[in-house]
């Protein structure tokens, strides 16, 4: 996306984004997705990590949240052209002054603030209902990982989605990459238990580099060199990724005119 | 004689094309996605995550547990979607015009959900030999394959539940998603059961799989037939509980649907 | 100033089918269509199922880019410049869908006119206007889930209207309605008329486009095959009479036979319950009555009528007697 339009169509962003948690708010999916799975593999993971002792249940609360942000993306941030285009409104979104990315930027803007209610939850539920004690070690640090974390993420499903819609191939995979970024990205415990192969895999996702920093940030397990290292790689996929999105999202609507697809029967 | 010959019918019908139309509009690719690497990704995250708690020293407990459950892909998604797709594609009142036997009709869609769950569970495990090592050197065979049987049609005994509740519910796929992942926990696939609260061990008592991820755990071990024997006897009896409640709820529905003519809006 | 240029416009599309073995098959929706629309002009779209209509529409909303030929909107290429046609232009495609159902009206267009970029100072009195006009006053916080078709409809009205565009596209905007509904729903096109909009109707309804159209083009397989006033296209058939008979059940066979006699320019025929009734187009008028009532041989016949022709009857002519 052209970073310009970020700052040209802001209030249109801000609206975007209030519409779609408006028009979503009691979706069960969603509800699912971000709230209920979340706090299963939470309630797993201290039940199963317990043994570790020290911030684990910290680490868990955030590594749960993170699994919340990562299923909300690829599911309801990848299909939020295709949820469109079934209602009928894809061409009223299409035909209109506003680039399409930037309608979608801020559909993936809702999405993605509101599965911040996964960490919240998980919060809750360690504190209140296993009774621990969490203390945040570097709150303002943490904060500023979450809002490029939010970014990064947003700009990553601003690449999935018309990928989605382009390649239906790739689409067909999307219950398969569910849990392998759970894996690749490290929320719940350290890549160093993978294959190394696997670890330049990890280093280009973005929601690697944001459990990075949202992991050491909370449980101070890194110093602040390293934080700003995660915050400097998010900031330059998000770059990239927009920059991707903004030629994928041309193509997407130049095919989807050829092709006739905008809407479906 | 005819008649059997006919309910025989219904029932292999019922069972193909259930299971034909679930899968039609999926390619080949989307088949291998959902019945091979999802399954996949799932039993590594679980194993790592496991390994990870335990240093590494009992990643055997996480691979077959997890192996096990991914049996409940097909016997609650899968049977629920054979049972919940007559109501969304409109054939709902078509078949219940119809005189056909309910129950092969209704067990018959659960079938080739069998099947498939089961060897669903045998890719698993052959994934667990490959990536984890598991070692299946001292296992009695056979058993096994026995326990992959019963817990399959176990779970497929509470698809069948599920899948008359989604006659009735309008979030379907919520119920199930919670309940597939309810019994991560609740199965014993990622914890040891006796260090659960309680009431969670006395509630994993009453679900299935919990006795059949026990039992392979046994017997992968090592362990004799006549010791899992009787756990696979209560496994199979709470499927076919569940089972029978569902097909109660079955011809409930169906009573109560012609009775208030709400076949096509419920 | 003409608002609308179309030049030679072909559009195909491509269907593919089967999995394993692929073919595709094409399907030419509009094959050679000009036409030009000038400024503030109401111009109709007529044409028979399957005609061209909507993929015309589509092409000139910016929704899909024509296989050939040259497409203008304001004098701006619908390829290159669809951004810039965007501001101007508003657009319909009848039915229900296209709104948020579970959002209520106003949070429907408060939405669009974001995205057109409708100052919120302006949006703020403009929704209620807007609603007013389309006669949703007093109901626009209920969700749309709950708006009868012809409501969806009218709201559908509203939302292209947000922005004030001066071109207006309304595929059968009619569609669906109950004549009461219909009517209002015509006033609402004249008022806008008044207005000074460049607007293009399609309809199925002749008496529609005779009503409220200055000009009509009527659009076949993808062709123009007429193009003119109401009144012009009606003195095509100015010459014809219309013999109406009223029959129970009358067999495919007949029909065609009465089409195939020689002082018959063309034959439709209007399904109504059990009953159908004949249009025998004629330059006899009364005198091909009884030669008409031969050929259904002593079949019941209800109300025999020669009447006048429509512009209906201009339209069956020129689309070959399929309505
Ligand atoms: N998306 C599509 N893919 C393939 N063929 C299509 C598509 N849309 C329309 N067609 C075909 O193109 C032709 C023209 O369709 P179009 O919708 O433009 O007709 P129309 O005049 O609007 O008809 P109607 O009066 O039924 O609305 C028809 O044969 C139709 O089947
Ligand atoms: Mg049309």
């Amino acid at each position: 996306m052209n970073f310009k339009n970020l700052f040209v169509y802001w209030r249109t962003v801000l609206t975007v984004a209030e519409i779609t948690l408006r028009h979503q708010w009691n979706d069960s999916f969603i509800l699912f997705a971000i709230l209920v799975q979340p706090m299963i593999i939470a309630v797993l993971a201290l039940f199963m990590l317990r043994g570790l002792g020290g911030d684990y249940a910290m680490f868990v609360v955030v590594g749960s949240g993170l699994t919340g942000l990562w299923s909300s993306l690829l599911f309801i941030s990848g299909n939020s052209i295709n949820a469109e285009r079934w209602q009928g409104t894809l061409e009223s979104l299409v035909a209109i002054p506003t680039p399409f990315e930037v309608i979608i930027f801020g559909k993936n803007l809702a999405n993605v603030v509101q599965s911040l209610i996964s960490m919240t939850s998980s919060y809750l539920l360690a504190a209140l209902l296993f009774g621990y004690t969490l203390k945040m070690v570097e709150p303002l640090l943490f904060l500023g990982s979450v809002l490029l974390s939010v970014f990064a993420f947003i700009s990553f499903g601003l690449v999935i989605a018309p990928l989605f819609i382009m390649y239906r191939g790739i689409q067909q995979w999307q219950n398969a990459m569910e849990f392998p970024v759970y894996i690749l990205a490290g929320f719940l415990f350290p890549i160093a238990l993978l294959p190394n192969w696997t670890t330049p895999i990890s280093y280009i996702l973005p929601p690697y580099w944001a459990a990075r920093a949202l992991h050491e940030t909370s449980t101070g397990a890194g110093d602040v060199q390293k934080v700003i290292l995660a915050w400097g790689l998010m900031l330059i996929f998000s770059v990239i990724d927009l920059f991707i999105a903004s030629k994928l999202f041309k193509v997407m609507l130049y095919k989807a005119r050829v092709d006739a697809t905008l809407e479906t029967e | 004689m005819k008649t059997i010959a006919n309910n025989l019918r219904l029932f292999w019908q019922g069972t193909m094309l259930s299971y034909i139309a679930l899968f039609a509009w999926l390619r080949p690719t989307t088949y291998i996605a959902s019945k091979i690497l999802m399954p996949l990704a799932q039993i590594l995250f679980f194993t790592f995550l496991g390994s990870y708690a335990s240093g590494g020293s009992n990643v055997d407990f996480y691979v077959i547990g997890n192996a096990i459950q991914i049996t409940a892909v097909s016997g609650i998604f899968g049977v629920t979607m054979s049972i919940g797709g007559d109501r969304w594609a409109g054939t709902l009142p078509y078949l219940f015009g119809t005189p056909a036997n309910r129950l092969m009709m209704f067990f018959g869609r659960a079938f080739m959900h069998i099947i498939d769950g089961a060897l669903g569970v045998v890719i698993a495990l052959m994934w667990g030999a490959l990536l984890f090592g598991v070692d299946f050197s001292q296992t009695n065979m056979s058993a096994l394959g026995l326990t992959i049987l019963v817990t399959t049609i176990s779970t497929c005994g509470l698809g069948l539940l599920m899948g008359c509740l989604s006659l009735i519910t309008a979030n379907v796929m919520f119920v199930n998603n919670t309940v597939y992942f309810l019994l991560l926990i609740f199965s014993g696939a990622n914890v040891a059961l006796d260090t659960l609260p309680n009431w969670m061990q006395a509630f994993s008592q009453i679900l299935p799989l919990t006795r059949g991820i026990a039992s392979a755990r046994i017997l992968i071990a090592g362990g004799s037939f006549s010791q899992v024997a009787p756990m696979l006897m209560s496994e199979i009896g709470i499927g076919l509980i569940y089972g029978w409640l569902g097909y109660m709820l079955f011809k409930w529905f169906e009573l109560q649907a012609k009775r208030k003519g709400t076949l096509e809006t419920v | 100033m003409n608002s609308i240029e179309v030049k030679n416009l072909k559009r195909i599309y491509r269907a593919t089918t089967g999995v394993i073995r692929r073919t595709t098959k094409e399907i030419v929706a509009v094959d050679d269509v000009s036409f030009e629309i000038k400024e503030g002009e109401l111009f109709g779209l007529l044409g028979p199922n399957g005609a061209g209509k909507t993929t015309t529409v589509k092409v000139l909303a910016t929704l899909l880019i024509p296989d050939a030929g040259e497409v203008r909107v304001k004098g701006l290429d619908i390829v290159k410049d669809a951004n810039e046609i965007r501001k101007h232009i508003g657009f319909i495609f009848g039915g229900e869908r296209g709104l948020y159902w579970r959002l209520s009206a106003i949070d429907n267009l408060r939405y669009f006119a974001s995205l057109y970029h409708v100052d919120p100072e302006i949006s703020k009195k403009r929704i209620p206007y807007l609603l007013d006009m389309v006669g949703l006053n007093g109901r626009g916080d209920e969700r749309v889930q709950g708006y009868s078709r012809g409501m969806k409809q009218r709201l559908h009205v509203a939302r292209t209207l947000l922005h004030d565009p001066d071109i207006l596209f309304l595929d059968e905007p009619t569609i669906g309605l109950d004549p009461v509904g219909a009517r209002e729903f015509r006033e609402v096109i004249r008022n806008l008329q008044s207005e000074k909009k460049t607007i293009l109707l399609t309809t199925h309804y002749m008496f529609e486009a005779d009503s409220l159209c200055g000009r009509v083009a009527v659009i076949d397989k993808g062709l123009i095959v007429a193009l003119d006033t109401p009144s012009a296209l009606k003195k095509h058939v100015s010459d014809l009479s219309v013999v109406e008979v009223e029959t129970f059940g009358v067999a495919e066979e007949v029909v065609e036979k009465i089409r195939n006699l020689p002082f018959v320019d063309a034959l439709s025929v209007k399904d109504q319950d059990q009953r159908q009734l004949l249009l025998v187009q004629t330059k006899l008028g009364a005198e091909a009555v009884p030669d008409v009532m031969a050929a259904l041989d002593g079949m019941r016949v209800g109300r025999v009528t020669v009447r006048e022709p429509t512009l209906e009857d201009a339209y069956v002519r020129l689309v070959g007697g399929q309505v």
